[in-house]
């Protein structure tokens, strides 16, 4: 318990080191909230050969949120250059004669050039575009056939209808605060116990800790249990003014499950942590460790791309990684209001990956002392 | 300032380095592995996303219609179930993304010639997979309806299938995709990698390097020194800068022969932007390691100040175009954006210097005032 208390003093005196810590859990997660990953008022250039009634209304379908019409060019060189500079997301170009083809009934076509360097935004922006055109072609050939309003009512037809849950606006806010919020957990999860351990170390101050009445365990218990305590409040404050303050997230679940949970998982992640300090003589390799183990952990839980599209030995793995259970757990308590009945899956392996992490790291700091 | 003093400091650090095994050797495994890791791992494309199907109607329509989600790639199908409550629960565990409800009578109404509702109900944790799926149940949709009505308006016009399908749809679409012909992700990630790496690794070499001395208290061997402070910084970050130099051409290797992705631009000027670029991305380490007093807190800070703009500001995984005006301003105050545009510019645009070099002065300029805040703030004197 002492040594519990002076591991906390000692963060307590590193001023830079707990202003970081705090910027990450709240500032940091505001900031992340801020990024959209929809397509957001994407460039559209229009190259317009017909000017006509038609053309107009097909251009002025291009509208926020997905697309902004961003001025009319002349021709098609201009569009590369616009596209080449990264001004112009979309190129449209609607050929002459486009309104008299359509009164006709006769086919025309529209060219559509899309910028891929980023294909997300590349995908995106073409399928949209494809919507929007695809819908104006239909809507055109209704018209021929005197189909409007009413008229609609006699034409087998489907209507999409859909209901997104959890999350019924898609605030990307939502989504990226939490997944923010268990980086940061993750990053300090594994940071702090790693340099506490190596700190002793590097100074020469394990020297006198192991000269004193103290067991092993119970050193290394005092730096995990202080460091998770620190996370533990970081997450508590991250939570209750970012996440529920700022972003108005409705916590649907129970916080006192969340907490016990991710406890858990920041003690599973301690013991990497502290195996990152057995087998690194100086911070500066402990801090590269950390890096080179904590990308495969966040990239193989999901936490930016979805799982299901992971290749099929890539998803495999991923059952390996303590952040993809967390994660699964984290959503469906914060957002979905998700109880034991569903989640005891994600648990049980977490409590059984975390388990064996942790005593791998403590067997490993142990035999350190011997 | 004397060049040889400089050496002399540089042939110190150099020493120091390839002296502790373990940190050089990281200096180079974690970039290339993070770039393996990386290039293998990041997916953007939504694809094979569980879904279940509640079908009230069974009829065989309705099978018909079903159908198209089963067989899609995009989608993966995980079974029927009975009712709503059942979809619930898939749901909040995760085991579906999707579902989607085909009312009773659906077969009845359609071919009675009267509109009917399906509907589908998406988990919206993931706002990016939502609006995918949303994309594509929609596009299902079209398809289906153009079938319906084809059919409808060749009965109802007395025309053949073809004759109906065209004036179905009138406009035909020609979708060009610029720089990325076939949308493989890797040749946008790849790039856009190096960029992250590069940000991310040289500041933390820097950093560490740097308080190390403070922590162990051989910065005072300097200070009591004749070494001025101009030859000190440059003496101890040349190594560094080198040290990334070199993982920039092992990168730009990965990413064009393990990837394959295309380089198109002038690989000259590519170099020599990159040379600016690490250049600059040491300076955060250098500014960083002034401010910490320890390397706990010289870690944590660089972190805070290469990751999180990184991934967020940089255009790897959001556009800047898509953020809103506040991000993209913050956008705008990080080097990794005017980077990301070169690189990418450099690898799949082939373009040069004529378009690219607002973006590099922009770098010329971060770096030097990083360097010049740093100068000024580095003391040889302990404050009282």
């Amino acid at each position: 318990m002492a040594m519990t208390g002076k591991e906390l003093l000692q963060l307590g005196r590193d001023t830079v080191l707990v202003c970081a810590v705090l910027y990450l859990f709240t500032l940091d997660i505001m900031m992340a909230g801020g990024v959209k990953m929809d397509l957001n008022q994407g460039a559209v250039f229009v190259h317009d050969s017909d000017h006509s009634m038609a053309s107009r209304e097909l251009i002025y379908r291009f509208q926020p949120p997905y697309f902004k019409l961003s001025g009319e060019i002349l021709n098609e060189k201009e569009g590369i250059r616009l596209l080449d500079q990264g001004e112009a997301l979309v190129v449209l170009d609607i050929p002459p004669k486009f309104q008299q083809d359509l009164l006709q009934g006769k086919p025309t076509a529209v060219q559509v050039q899309v910028g891929a360097s980023n294909t997300v935004l590349g995908t995106l922006a073409a399928s949209y575009s494809a919507q929007i055109i695809g819908q104006y072609g239909f809507d055109v050939a209704l018209q021929r056939m005197g189909l409007t309003g009413e008229g609609l009512e006699r034409v087998p037809m489907l209507d999409d209808r859909h209901r997104v849950w959890y999350n019924p606006n898609q605030k990307d806010a939502w989504f990226m605060s939490i997944s923010e919020l268990l980086t940061v957990i993750t990053i300090l999860a594994m940071m702090l116990p790693a340099a506490a351990a190596v700190r002793e170390k590097e100074r020469g101050t394990i020297e006198q800790l192991l000269v004193s009445p103290l067991t092993p365990m119970q050193i290394m218990l005092s730096k995990v249990i202080s460091m998770t305590l620190v996370i533990l409040i970081g997450t508590a404050v991250s939570v209750g003014f970012v996440l529920y303050g700022f972003f108005e997230i409705p916590i649907k679940g129970s916080l006192p499950l969340f907490f016990l949970v991710t406890a858990l998982y920041t003690f599973a992640m301690s013991g990497l942590g502290l195996f990152i300090s057995t087998i690194s003589r100086n911070l500066a390799q402990a801090a590269m460790l950390v890096i080179m183990i904590m990308m495969p952990i966040i990239l193989l839980s999901g936490a930016w791309t979805p799982p299901e599209a992971m290749p099929d030995g890539i998803r495999q793995a991923m059952y390996l990684s303590p952040l993809y259970y967390y994660i699964e757990m984290a959503y469906g308590i914060l957002l979905k209001g998700a109880g034991l009945a569903v989640l005891w899956d994600s648990l049980l392996g977490l409590t059984l990956l975390g388990s064996v992490m942790f005593m791998f790291g403590v067997g490993r700091f142990k035999r350190q002392f011997e | 300032m004397k060049i040889n003093r400089v050496k002399t400091l540089a042939v110190k650090e150099w020493r120091e380095i390839l002296r502790d095994r373990l940190f050089l050797s990281l200096a180079f495994v974690v970039p290339i592995s993070m770039m393996l890791v990386f290039g293998y791992g990041i997916k953007m494309d939504v694809e094979n996303i569980p879904f279940a199907v509640l079908d009230q109607d069974r009829s065989a329509m309705s099978r018909d219609y079903l159908h198209q989600f089963i067989d899609s790639r995009y989608f993966d199908y995980q079974g029927d179930v009975e009712n709503e409550d059942e979809i619930d629960n898939l749901i909040a565990g995760s085991k579906i993304r999707f579902a989607i409800i085909v009312p009773p009578k659906f077969q009845e109404t359609l071919l009675s010639g009267r509109p009917i509702a399906v509907q589908s109900l998406i988990d919206g944790t993931f706002p990016f997979r939502t609006s995918t799926s949303k994309g594509y149940v929609a596009a299902i949709n079209n398809a289906f309806n153009t079938q319906l009505l084809t059919a409808y308006i060749s009965q109802k016009m007395g025309v053949t299938a073809e004759q109906a399908a065209a004036f179905m749809s009138p406009i035909k679409i020609q979708l060009r995709y610029l720089y990325n012909q076939e949308l493989r992700s890797i040749w946008s990630i790849a790039p856009a990698m190096m960029m992250f790496i590069l940000l991310m690794t040289p500041p933390f070499l820097t950093a560490l390097g740097i308080v190390r001395e403070k922590e162990n208290g051989s910065i005072y061997n300097i200070y009591s020194s004749t070494v001025t402070r101009g030859e000190f910084l440059m003496g101890k970050l040349f190594p560094y800068v080198v040290i990334s130099c070199i993982n920039v051409v092992i990168l730009w290797l990965i990413a064009i022969f393990a990837f394959g992705a295309p380089f198109k631009g002038d690989p000259v000027f590519f170099f020599i932007a990159s040379v600016i670029y690490v250049t600059c991305t040491t300076g955060i380490g250098l500014l960083v390691s002034l401010f910490s007093k320890t390397q706990v807190s010289a870690m944590m800070l660089t972190v805070v100040v290469t990751i999180v703009p990184a991934v967020l500001y940089s255009g790897l995984l959001v556009p800047i175009a898509s953020m809103d005006a506040a991000s993209q301003f913050e956008a705008h105050l990080f080097p990794a954006m005017y980077y990301t545009d070169i690189a990418l510019g450099s690898f799949l645009k082939g373009i040069g210097v004529e378009e690219l070099w607002t973006r590099v002065a922009a770098l010329l300029l971060y770096t030097i005032i990083l360097w010049v805040i740093s100068y000024n703030l580095f003391h040889k004197r302990v404050k009282a």
